[in-house]
């Protein structure tokens, strides 16, 4: 923000830093320390800081006993569909009403005002009508349940990188006799490519990460990732050899994508507020 | 071409929201082959006098406004540090985005196994520098705070990302006149800076305090609303009795209740998302 800053106040700007880089980083830190402890390690006091490195709670989560693999693979069909199903009803909204302000701010603020009902809300009246359905614990019930998360989120998202694109680009290309297919395909897709990846990969990551409905719509088959690791809190113990591994195998996804997408991904958390 | 999507929503939104408003009338067992019996307004009164429910309510409001101001005090610090445009704080913001983009529960389960009293990371360090072992998760109150500590870590980041992007973009011309015209650097924050970025300022609270009003997952991993109900919140208290004690219909009273008090949030953060679009 300004410029000169004395001797002093650098170090005391440094330490700060570093005392909230510990806070943050420290918990992810223990997480995967513990997870590659064997269970001696684990509950060793005072804790082992230096131990040697054991893969036994990753054998147990990826052996086919713990079913962990197929949670995984779950929590991926899952988010990979809802990604695909969001991308589709977002993409035209937001083409709409960035190019023909379709429903103006009052549609864009009802969007936004449905990001905002509490999850649970809506999971008690929905778990009724799935169940009549016969929809609870398959494989198409949260990626349709996730699109009231994910489709305010997107429509806002794309919306503001298409806002970004001049309007003359369009016309210029409809004075050559482009379609509007046309322009949509070679013109603004292409445009935003990056900003629809990070969508993509915005409602993937909410969906990977989502607990409540998993939970409440899923019994057996359909199973998350997260609602995996939960269950391994057991009534007898809590098997944190087991946590932990789970616990950072559904944590490395997330974090490679978020490494990989960083800057774009911040502007989906934000509803495209901060570019 | 809005049409798909709004179709979508209203279906995924309105119907059911009718149907719980139906729902919340009835005494509603989750087994479909139970008897559903009429009550009218009879579980709203309920509620009202219910302690339990008020309970909930207070404890959401209290966790929501505490929590709160915590991750906006600190992310506004975070955000002033990170904004000093350096090679060490291009490299520090990574790292302090990951709790936001990990899920809750295993958020949850970290914290659970760090504020564990005999086995806790936590208690040894405090042990070892002579303070003695905190019951984290053992006493009411501590179990309280131990849950504002979990969400603080989770959503601090967030708030600071928000008012760091409001910080960058900030116009430095009038800092600068300013600067020269011998005003301090409080005065120049106070009257320059964070008059610009008041409004995405609100924009992070508005968007944190309806989350917290959601709160669920950590609450459920954690602490399952207790010891005594401190942590008892709304949307646990929902999920409980409709999920453990099968009555849906009263959730759905409370379910209700809920989304009233959601839709005044919301309605207030679209009030000024919208001052802020049209400016």
């Amino acid at each position: 923000m300004i410029g000169r800053i004395s001797r002093t106040e650098l170090i005391i700007r440094v330490s700060l830093l570093v005392i909230f880089f510990l806070f943050f980083m420290f918990p992810i830190y223990w997480m995967v320390v513990t997870s590659l402890k064997n269970t001696v390690d684990i509950f060793a006091i005072p804790p082992k800081w230096f131990f040697s490195i054991s893969f036994e709670n990753y054998w147990y989560i990826m052996s086919d006993d713990s079913g962990f693999l197929k949670k995984i693979l779950n929590s991926a069909i899952a988010s990979t569909l809802n990604a695909i199903f969001t991308l589709l009803l977002a993409f035209p909204a937001a083409y709409s009403m960035s190019r023909y302000k379709t429903g103006g701010i009052n549609l864009l603020m009802w969007f936004l005002s449905i990001r905002m009902i509490p999850p649970i809300v809506g999971a008690i009246p929905l778990f009724i009508i799935f169940s009549k359905l016969g929809l609870v614990d398959t494989f198409i019930a949260l990626p349709i349940l996730y699109i009231i998360i994910n489709l305010p989120f997107a429509i806002w998202m794309i919306k503001s990188f298409m806002d970004e694109i001049p309007k003359e680009i369009d016309e210029s290309a409809y004075v050559e006799g482009c379609s509007t297919t046309g322009v949509i395909f070679k013109i603004i897709v292409p445009l935003i490519r990056p900003g629809i990846f990070a969508t993509l990969v915005f409602c993937f990551i909410m969906s990977w990460n989502e607990f409540l409905i998993a939970y409440i719509f899923t019994r057996k088959e359909a199973i998350t990732a997260p609602v995996g690791v939960a269950r391994f809190i057991t009534e007898r113990q809590i098997l944190w050899g087991y946590i932990t591994a789970g616990a950072t195998l559904a944590s490395i996804l997330p974090m490679l994508l978020l490494i990989i997408f960083q800057k774009n991904l911040v502007r989906g958390l934000t509803l495209g507020a901060v570019k | 071409m809005v049409i798909p999507a709004v179709l979508i929503l209203l279906l995924l939104t309105i119907y059911p929201f009718i149907y719980l408003i139906y729902v919340s009338s009835h005494i509603w067992p989750i087994s479909p082959t139970l008897p559903k019996i009429y009550l009218g307004f009879g579980q709203f009164t309920y509620l009202f006098q219910d302690p339990t429910f008020i309970e909930s309510l207070k404890v959401t409001v209290n966790l929501m406004v505490v929590g709160v101001t915590i991750q906006i005090s600190l992310g506004t610090l975070l955000a002033i540090l990170l904004s000093t445009k350096t090679r060490i704080t291009s490299y520090f913001t990574l790292p302090f985005m990951i709790p936001v983009f990990i899920s809750p529960v295993v958020v949850g389960l970290i914290w659970k196994f760090m504020f564990n009293y005999d086995l806790g990371i936590l208690n040894y360090l405090l042990e070892s520098i002579g303070i003695g072992a905190v019951n984290w998760l053992g006493t009411p109150r501590n179990a309280f705070w131990s849950v504002v500590i979990i969400d603080t870590w989770q959503w601090t980041p967030f708030t600071t990302l928000i008012i760091k992007a409001g910080l960058d973009s900030v116009d430095p011309t009038p800092i600068e006149a300013a600067t020269v015209d011998g005003a301090n650097r409080f005065q120049i924050f106070r009257h320059v800076t964070f008059p610009s970025i008041a409004p995405i300022f609100t924009v992070a609270l508005l968007f944190r305090t309806l989350d917290a009003f959601k709160a669920f997952d950590i609450i459920y991993i954690v602490t399952r609303g207790g010891p005594g109900g401190s942590t008892y919140v709304l949307g646990y208290n929902i999920w409980k009795t409709a999920f453990y004690q099968n009555q849906l219909g009263l959730a759905g009273a409370m379910s209700v209740i809920m989304i009233v008090i959601a839709t005044i949030l919301a309605f207030i953060l679209v009030r000024i998302m919208k001052g802020l679009l049209e400016r």
